[in-house]
C-alpha cells in the first residue's frame, strides 16, 4: 500500500520502484525505478540514486504507463446527460456547423474530469455531435488538469456523421448527405482559393457560412483531418473514395465494420478510433460489428484509437482501459492496445504530450498491477509534471459513507 | 442516446400458480397461461476433472471435479468416482464457476438490430401499466441472446422498461435457443413486477402534461394503484368466502389484468423488483410496501445502495447495481465504484446486473471491477465470494436459489466452465452448460436465425 501525502510536486523529488514499465515505443521494462524532479522525469534504470527525502511510491507489482486517453469522449461538454443544461457537444442549429469548436464549451472543472483522472485517464478528445448538421463542428483535445490550461488543441479535426445519423440529417438518404458534404467540401476549396472574390461577393453563393468555411479551410487543404462518424463497410469505402477525390485526410470514427474494408482503410492511411468491445448488431449498418474488430485492423497496419465502453465513453471514459484489455482477449497484440491508448494520439493528432518519456514533464499513470487488468487499480497520476490528487466526489462519498457505516478501520487513497 | 435512454428505468414482477390456486374453480388463471414448454435435452453424464471452482457458495476449491448426471450436479470434491461411459474434460489450468445470471436484461424486448418493429420494452402510454407481460415482447431470435451465452450467462430476468410506475411483469428465462418464448421460461421461476421511481417515469409523462409530473405524483400514482389492487383483491375475498358458504348464485367478479398482477405481489407471489437510484426514494418505497403490506426483493440501479445500505440489510432488500455507471441522469450522480462492495460488507445483499447488450457479455469483469475497487479501499472480499453477486445472489433475488445459482449437488447443472480466472479481463467462456446440455463452446457461430443468409457479416468486403 502507498502512504502518500497530496501536496505540491514543484521541488520535489518522487521515485516510483520496481516498476514494469510499459514505453511509448512498445518496449516494457522490469524493475525499474523512475526518478521525478520537479516534475520532470529524470532518471530510469534498475539502479538509480534515490534523493534524500524524496517520496516514494512503492508496492508489489507496479506497473507504470503513459497517461491514457479516450478517443471519443464528452468530457466537460456534460455533467449530467438528462440535464440538458448542462450539455453542450451538439447545436441543434444549422447556422452553426464547422464553426463550432466545442473547445470553447469545455469546462476543465467539470466531475467528468475529476472523475474519470483519478482513474488514470490524462487526455482526452472531445468531439461534438450532429444536431442541426452532419457537420458537427471542431473536435479538440483535452488534458485532465482541470486547469485553465486544459485545451492542448484547440481543434485537431472537423467532426461529420455519416450513415444513418447522416441520411436523417440529410432529409432521408445517405446519397443525400454524400452530396451536401460534398459541396461543403468543394465550396470550402473554392473559397479558400478566393477568399477576396468573396469579400466582394464576386463568387457563386455558398451553403455555409463564412466561419463555417472558414473552418473547413485548414480540412480542404489538408492541415485537418475530417473525423467521419461512420460504421458500415461499404459507408466507409464511399468516404475513402471522397477522401481521395477531394484530397482530404480523414479519421475514421465508429467503424464497427471496419475490419471488413481493413487493407483499404491501411492502404489510405487512415487511422480509426473504435470501441473494441462493439460487438453487437445494434443497427443494420452494424451487422458485421464483431469483438476483433481491433484485431483485423491491426493486422492489416491500421494505426488504432481507442474509445469505450459503450456509451460510457464521457463519465466513465476510463473504461477505455477495460476496451482495451477486452481488444487484447481477442486477439490484439499488447503493445498495440496499449499504443490506442496511449502515444497513437500523438502520433496522429500531434500536440505536446507525448507521456513519459525522459527529460519530458512526468505524463504517466502507476498500477497497482497489469495496466489492462479489470482488477487493476490506479496508485498514482502525473499531468504535465503534477500529481494528480486522486480525489473526486465518487472518493468523498465513498470515505463518508464508509466511515459513517465503520466499513473499514482505516481507509487508504 | 438511443435504447439505454428507455432502459434506464426498470423493474418487474413475477408470479407464479401454487397447485392450490389452480385447483381453485373459481380463478380463472387457473390454467398457468403462457407456460413454460422449456424441457432440456438429455445431458448424459460428465465431470470436469481438475479444475479450479467457484461454488457460488462462497468456497474456492483446487484440482477438483464437478460430476453431472442427468441435468443435475451428481458430485464435487477430489478424485470423483462415477458412472461407467461418464464423458471426462479436462478442466487443468481452467476454472468452473456457476452460470450467470442477469438480473436485470432487456434482451429480446429491445432486441438488435434496433428497429421500431422490435422497440417493445416500454408500454409508453400510461404511467401504470401491471396489465402487460415482458414475455410478450420478447424475440427469441435477438441475437444479443446467442452474445450473452457466450459470456457465460444461463439465466436472465427479462424486465419490461422504466417509464411507468408500474412497468409490468417480468420473466426468468433460461438462455437456450428457443423458436418460442414459452420454450425458454424458467420453470417454476416466480413472475416479478417491474416498478421504477424517480426521473423516468415523471419525465415521460410529465413531458405530456399527464400525471406524474413529479417524485410526489409518482407516489400518488403508486398509491392510488394498490388502493385500487386491494379493493379487487376483496372482491374476490368475498366471491371466494359466498362460494365456501354454499352461494351458487355468487358471480366471480371481472378479471383484471393490472389488479391480478398487483394482488399477485399482495399475496408473496410476484416478487417486487424496483427500479430506484437514491437512497431517500427507497425508504420512500420501503414504507409504501409497508402502508400496503408487500415485499420489496430488490431495488435495481441502486446507484446510492451504499448510503441506505444498513436499511437495506435491515428489510431484506437486495442491490442490483452496475459496477461503475453513473451521470447519465441527475438521480445517478452519487455513485461509488465500491457501490457494491459496500453493501456486501453492510450485510446487505448485493448483486450486479448490466441493463446493456454489452454489459451482460462481461458480467464477470462488472464482479471483478467491483470487487477491486472494494479491496483497495481496505475490504477483505475473496473471489469465491464475490462471484455470487453473479451467480448465487441474484438467483436469490429471482427465487431460484433453490435449483440453480451455485454448485451444489442436485441443482441443475447450470455451470461455465473458463480458460482461466473469470476474474481477469482476458479469460473467455470456453463451454456453458445448462441443465447440463452444452449449450456453448468457445468459436460457436451464433444461434439466432437472424443472421443466416447476412453472408457479409463474416467476411471481408470484396
Amino acid at each position: 500500500m502507498l502512504s502518500l501525502l497530496w501536496g505540491t510536486a514543484q521541488a520535489t523529488d518522487w521515485v516510483i520502484k520496481n516498476a514494469t514499465v510499459h514505453w511509448p515505443n512498445g518496449e516494457k521494462t522490469v524493475n525499474t525505478h523512475l526518478l521525478i524532479r520537479d516534475g520532470v522525469l529524470v532518471a530510469a534504470g534498475p539502479q538509480i540514486d534515490v534523493p534524500k527525502g524524496a517520496k516514494q511510491i512503492e508496492g508489489e507489482s507496479l506497473h507504470v504507463t503513459a497517461g491514457l486517453f479516450n478517443a471519443n469522449t464528452h468530457i466537460g461538454l456534460e455533467e449530467v446527460s438528462l440535464v440538458n443544461d448542462t450539455v453542450d457537444f451538439a447545436a441543434e442549429n444549422d447556422l452553426v456547423t464547422a464553426s463550432l469548436r466545442v473547445a470553447d464549451a469545455f469546462n476543465p472543472s467539470s466531475a467528468t474530469v475529476l472523475h474519470n483522472r483519478t482513474q488514470g485517464i490524462t487526455h482526452a478528445l472531445i468531439l461534438p455531435e450532429a444536431g442541426g448538421s452532419l457537420i458537427a463542428g471542431q473536435a479538440a483535445l483535452v488534458n485532465l488538469s482541470a486547469s485553465r490550461h486544459s485545451v492542448e488543441k484547440q481543434t485537431v479535426g472537423v467532426v461529420v456523421s455519416l450513415g444513418q445519423t447522416g441520411k436523417k440529417l440529410a432529409g432521408g438518404s445517405r446519397a443525400a448527405a454524400m452530396a451536401l458534404l460534398r459541396e461543403a467540401l468543394m465550396d470550402a476549396k473554392d473559397y479558400a482559393r478566393h477568399k477576396e472574390d468573396y469579400q466582394r461577393r464576386a463568387r457563386r453563393d455558398y451553403q455555409l457560412s463564412r466561419a463555417d468555411l472558414e473552418a473547413l479551410e485548414p480540412v480542404v487543404t489538408g492541415q485537418l483531418p475530417l473525423i467521419v462518424r461512420v460504421h458500415r463497410a461499404s459507408d466507409i469505402l464511399t468516404v475513402l473514395d471522397l477522401a481521395k477525390t477531394m484530397d482530404i485526410r480523414i479519421v475514421l470514427l465508429g467503424a464497427e465494420e471496419g475490419w471488413r474494408v481493413a487493407d483499404e482503410i491501411a492502404k489510405a492511411k487512415v487511422p480509426v478510433i473504435i470501441d473494441p468491445t462493439a460487438n453487437t448488431p445494434a443497427s443494420f449498418e452494424r451487422l458485421g460489428a464483431r469483438s476483433d474488430n481491433a484485431t483485423y485492423l491491426h493486422k492489416a497496419g491500421v494505426t488504432l484509437l481507442f474509445t469505450g465502453i459503450g456509451w460510457q465513453t464521457t463519465h466513465n471514459a476510463f473504461l477505455v482501459r477495460q476496451a482495451a484489455g477486452n481488444a487484447v482477449a481477442n486477439g490484439l497484440p499488447y503493445n498495440a492496445a496499449m499504443a490506442a491508448m496511449t502515444s497513437n494520439l500523438w502520433k496522429v493528432f500531434g500536440g505536446h504530450g507525448a507521456g513519459l518519456q525522459l527529460n519530458r514533464p512526468a505524463d504517466l499513470v502507476v498500477w497497482d498491477g497489469d495496466p489492462l487488468e479489470v482488477t487493476t487499480e490506479v496508485e498514482a497520476v502525473f499531468l504535465d509534471g503534477q500529481v494528480i490528487p486522486l480525489v473526486s466526489h465518487a472518493t468523498l462519498l465513498r470515505d463518508r459513507y464508509a466511515e459513517r457505516y465503520q466499513l473499514i478501520h482505516n481507509s487508504t487513497n | 442516446m438511443s435504447r439505454w435512454l428507455f432502459y434506464v428505468f426498470l423493474l418487474t414482477i413475477v408470479g407464479c400458480t401454487d397447485s392450490k390456486e389452480q385447483n381453485n374453480p373459481d380463478n380463472e388463471t387457473a390454467n398457468e397461461p403462457f407456460a413454460s414448454t422449456y424441457q432440456p435435452a438429455p445431458s448424459g453424464s460428465w465431470v470436469v476433472r481438475d479444475a479450479h471452482i467457484l461454488t457460488g457458495t462462497g468456497s474456492e476449491l483446487h484440482d477438483a471435479d464437478l460430476w453431472v448426471k442427468d441435468g443435475k450436479i451428481q458430485a464435487i470434491g477430489k478424485d470423483l468416482t462415477v458412472d461407467d461411459g461418464t464423458l471426462e474434460i479436462d478442466g487443468r489450468g481452467r476454472w468452473l464457476t456457476p452460470g450467470l445470471i442477469d438480473v436485470h436484461s432487456h434482451l429480446g424486448v429491445y432486441p438488435a438490430p434496433e428497429t421500431p418493429a422490435h422497440a417493445d420494452g416500454n408500454e409508453m402510454t400510461s404511467p401504470v401499466t401491471p396489465d402487460v407481460w415482458a414475455e410478450h415482447s420478447i424475440w427469441p431470435q435477438d441475437p444479443q441472446f446467442d452474445l450473452a451465452r457466450a459470456g457465460g450467462v444461463t439465466t436472465l430476468q427479462i424486465l419490461p422498461g422504466s417509464a411507468n410506475l408500474f412497468g409490468g411483469r417480468g420473466v426468468t428465462v433460461k438462455n437456450v435457443p428457443s423458436l418460442t418464448v414459452q420454450g425458454m421460461k424458467f420453470p417454476g421461476a416466480p413472475y416479478s413486477l417491474k416498478m421504477a421511481c424517480g426521473e423516468n417515469p415523471k419525465r415521460v409523462y410529465g413531458s405530456r402534461k399527464q400525471p406524474p409530473s413529479t417524485a410526489m405524483g409518482n407516489m400518488a400514482g403508486y398509491r392510488k394503484a394498490w388502493i385500487d389492487a386491494k379493493e379487487y383483491q376483496q372482491k374476490w375475498k368475498k366471491y371466494r368466502e359466498a362460494v365456501a358458504k354454499g352461494d351458487k348464485e355468487a358471480e366471480p367478479p371481472k378479471r383484471d389484468l393490472a389488479m391480478e398482477t398487483l394482488v399477485g405481489v399482495l399475496e408473496g407471489k410476484i416478487l417486487v423488483h424496483n427500479h430506484c437510484y437514491r437512497a431517500d426514494e427507497m425508504k420512500q418505497m420501503i414504507d409504501l410496501a409497508k402502508e400496503f403490506g408487500y415485499k420489496i426483493t430488490a431495488f435495481h440501479h441502486a446507484v446510492e445502495a451504499y448510503k441506505a445500505a444498513p436499511m437495506l440489510a435491515k428489510e431484506g432488500i437486495c442491490a442490483a447495481v452496475w459496477a461503475d455507471w453513473w451521470g447519465f441522469k441527475q438521480e445517478a450522480f452519487d455513485m461509488v465504484r465500491e457501490n457494491l462492495a459496500m453493501v456486501d460488507a453492510a450485510g446487505a445483499c448485493g448483486v450486479i446486473h448490466s441493463d446493456d447488450p454489452v454489459g451482460v457479455q462481461h458480467l464477470n469483469q462488472e464482479i471483478a471491477k467491483a470487487m477491486a475497487a472494494g479491496r483497495k479501499m481496505g475490504l477483505h472480499i475473496t473471489k469465491a465470494h464475490a462471484i455470487q453477486w453473479a451467480t448465487l445472489f441474484p438467483a436469490k433475488a429471482l427465487g431460484i436459489d433453490k435449483v440453480t445459482g451455485s454448485l451444489e449437488v442436485g441443482k441443475n447443472a447450470d455451470v461455465v466452465l473458463w480458460d482461466g480466472d473469470p476474474f481477469s479481463v482476458y479469460t473467455h467462456a470456453e463451454k456453458v452448460w445448462i441443465d447440463g446440455v452444452l449449450q456453448y463452446q468457445r468459436g460457436d457461430k451464433p444461434r439466432s436465425d437472424f443472421y443466416l443468409g447476412l453472408k457479409d457479416v463474416s467476411e471481408a468486403l470484396q
